[in-house]
């Protein structure tokens, strides 16, 4: 089909918004894809006024429309702040999708790539990819995010192993799994930091994640694994649909099973590996907003990713700033706001039985 | 190959989940189009597995599954799916969908992934809904409805899925009374305008006799007896298999047999 074909196609459906009691899906996806985007620009925007230094807003917004030249101002939005939001909105955009996409394969609302322990390896890797740098001597940042991946890959290893369950009941084992990995890995993360030299990053950088040394550099590493992986799990989101009414009846809807929770799990663990490699552990992010997407939008993956996606950048923007501002100049790591409004959030859901 | 009017043939099947003891073993039989099956026997007789063989989650250890003359093996799961469907027993969704999304699963097998859904799924959701009485559930949520009410949704799934088969796996075992009388209604009425072929698990041998052409008898995993329900609810056979002696009297309407403690 060529591109004229395509877009006629596309403009024909606009006339079946409801159809059969149907709403098309392609609308809908519209207006999630406009409001998201209006939503993490009017956030950013926001924020980007919040910081040690208070900067006129005119004098941002001349900044930004390239109208004022080079300055100090000029350098503290362009090279603190707005890859400080970039990254805010990549890795909650990482977050959302994964801990989304693992809930749904395996069936269980409490799945997130913190609880499973994928985020807790990432880190540990990323923490011997730099304990490495330093022995050898070569510079690996670029090849931090590969470090991670390995991690991750290996504590989920691990967690399957250790909970001697298959993934496909997606029992609460696994989570348990999960949550004994995470803590093994985090002494094993203090361990190495305690006899490493003080320049590293703090330990808190890495148990309780922190934005603040986001840069430039840092974006373009990881911003085509996390954007092309999200995509590819979005492809995935009919499959994932079908596997909420169990293994078999998904099997009967002609989902392969098997290759879809590799193909999710793998490209989890690369999403969340790029992210944590540059940002720590952020936890309970992956728990908190895709729970509220589905009160908010329906549990149809093909809505709800997406906006699970745009829901996750916003909140970890605003969760950043708050981080960046409550007790400025000091900050708190951002981690420590996202548990502490994920973990009562955390408990009441086991409270309410899992739905 | 044998060219005849079955829709689905097993040959000498065998199946054991652990390899000691045969769950399932020579299993021989033809289903005909357009007939409904019953398949009863005692608990762990192997119902279930058998089930699962015929629509190909379990693959058996010898033997071969041929639906439409086309071994079951050289089939995709994607291919599958658009031939035989299944009303499972076990109905528990883990987030909250809205019936007619439920419904709309039905059609996962004809939707492009990259191309998303056309009107005529849309079509064949509602009609399944309607044919199945669900359309007034259409926006209710799927926690929030009853058991009867969550089976029929199910059968609107597998309808939607527009198979040429329909299993069911003892789709009446906790309905109501009036339930089951409805279910059954439905049932032979996809049979009778769609066309389709079922087979159907039944625990309740008084049900499956009312329902079906033709019942297969289960014990240990071997066939005891194949046949029309005079034939195979016989007070010689159950006593074999279940181990008891039952009075067999005819349905006043039907005149298939009926048992009575």
């Amino acid at each position: 089909m060529d591109w004229k074909n395509y877009m006629k196609y596309f403009t024909n459906n606009q006339n079946l918004k409801v159809n059969m009691g149907y709403t098309s899906w392609r609308k809908k996806i519209r207006v999630i894809f406009f409001l998201g985007i209006l939503g993490i620009l009017g956030t950013s925007l926001l924020c980007l006024n919040f910081g040690v230094v208070s900067i006129q807003p005119r004098v941002i917004f001349s900044i930004l429309s390239h109208r004022s030249a080079e300055s100090t101002n000029y350098l503290i939005i362009w090279q603190l702040r707005i890859p400080r939001i970039i990254m805010a909105i990549l890795a909650g955009i990482a977050l959302s999708t994964v801990g989304a996409a693992f809930q749904g394969i395996l069936r269980n609302p409490l799945a997130d790539p913190y609880i499973l322990g994928v985020s807790a390896g990432a880190a540990l890797g990323a923490c011997i990819g730099i304990a490495l740098e330093y022995i050898s001597g070569y510079y690996l940042t670029f090849y931090l995010p590969l470090f991670s991946f390995l991690g991750a890959i290996f504590s989920l290893f691990l967690v399957y192993k250790s909970s001697k369950v298959s993934l496909s009941e997606g029992s609460s084992g696994l989570l348990l799994g999960g949550v004994a990995i995470t803590f093994l890995f985090s002494a094993l993360i203090t361990i190495l930091l305690a006899f490493s030299k003080s320049e590293l990053h703090s330990m808190l950088f890495w148990l309780m994640g922190d934005l603040s040394t986001a840069s430039w550099n840092k974006i373009s590493i990881i911003v085509l694994p996390v954007l092309l992986g999200c995509f590819l799990i979005f492809f995935s989101s009919l499959d994932l649909n079908a596997l909420a009414l169990g293994e078999e009846e998904a099997l009967h809807l002609g989902v392969n099973t098997s290759k879809l929770r590799v193909r999710i799990f793998i490209t989890g663990s690369l999403i969340i590996a790029s992210v944590v490699s540059f940002t720590g552990i952020i936890g309970f992010v992956g728990l908190i907003i895709p729970h509220i997407t589905r009160l908010l939008v329906g549990p149809d993956h093909r809505i709800m990713l997406p906006a699970s996606a745009f829901l996750g950048a916003i909140f970890l923007i605003l969760c950043d700033t708050l981080a960046r501002f409550i007790i400025a100049p000091t900050e708190i790591p951002i981690g420590a706001i996202t548990a502490s409004i994920g973990a009562p959030l955390f408990i009441y859901l086991l409270k309410r039985g899992y739905q | 190959m044998p060219i005849n009017n079955n829709i689905l043939t097993l040959k000498e099947i065998d199946f054991s989940y652990n390899h000691q003891h045969k769950t399932l073993s020579n299993i021989n039989f033809n289903v005909a189009r357009g007939e409904f099956w019953g398949i009863i026997g005692p608990n762990g007789s192997g119902k279930t597995t058998l089930l699962k063989i015929i629509s190909g989650i379990l693959k058996p250890n010898k033997g071969r599954v041929f639906f439409q003359n086309q071994d079951l093996n050289n089939l995709s799961r994607g291919e599958i799916a658009k031939l035989i469907s299944l009303v499972p027993q076990d109905t528990w969704v883990s987030f909250n969908f809205k019936v007619k999304e439920i419904v709309f699963m039905g059609r996962l097998p004809y939707i492009a992934r990259w191309k998303g859904e056309t009107l005529e799924d849309y079509r064949i959701s509602k009609e399944a809904m309607e044919k199945t009485q669900s359309l007034p559930l259409a926006e209710k949520n799927i926690f929030h409805i009853s058991g009867g009410e969550r089976q029929r949704v199910f059968l609107a799934k597998a309808l939607a899925q527009t198979p040429k088969l329909l299993l069911l796996d003892e789709f009446a075992s906790h309905l109501d009374l009036n339930y089951q009388y409805e279910m059954l209604k439905l049932l032979k009425n996809a049979l009778k305008d769609e066309g389709l072929t079922i087979i159907s698990v039944f625990h309740d041998l008084n049900l499956a006799s009312i329902s079906s052409h033709r019942l297969l008898l289960l014990k240990e995993g071997k066939i005891e007896k194949v046949g029309i329900p005079e034939e195979v609810l016989t007070s010689e056979n159950l006593q074999r298999v279940y181990g008891m002696k039952p009075i067999l009297i005819k349905h006043p309407k039907s005149q298939v047999p009926q048992i009575l403690l």
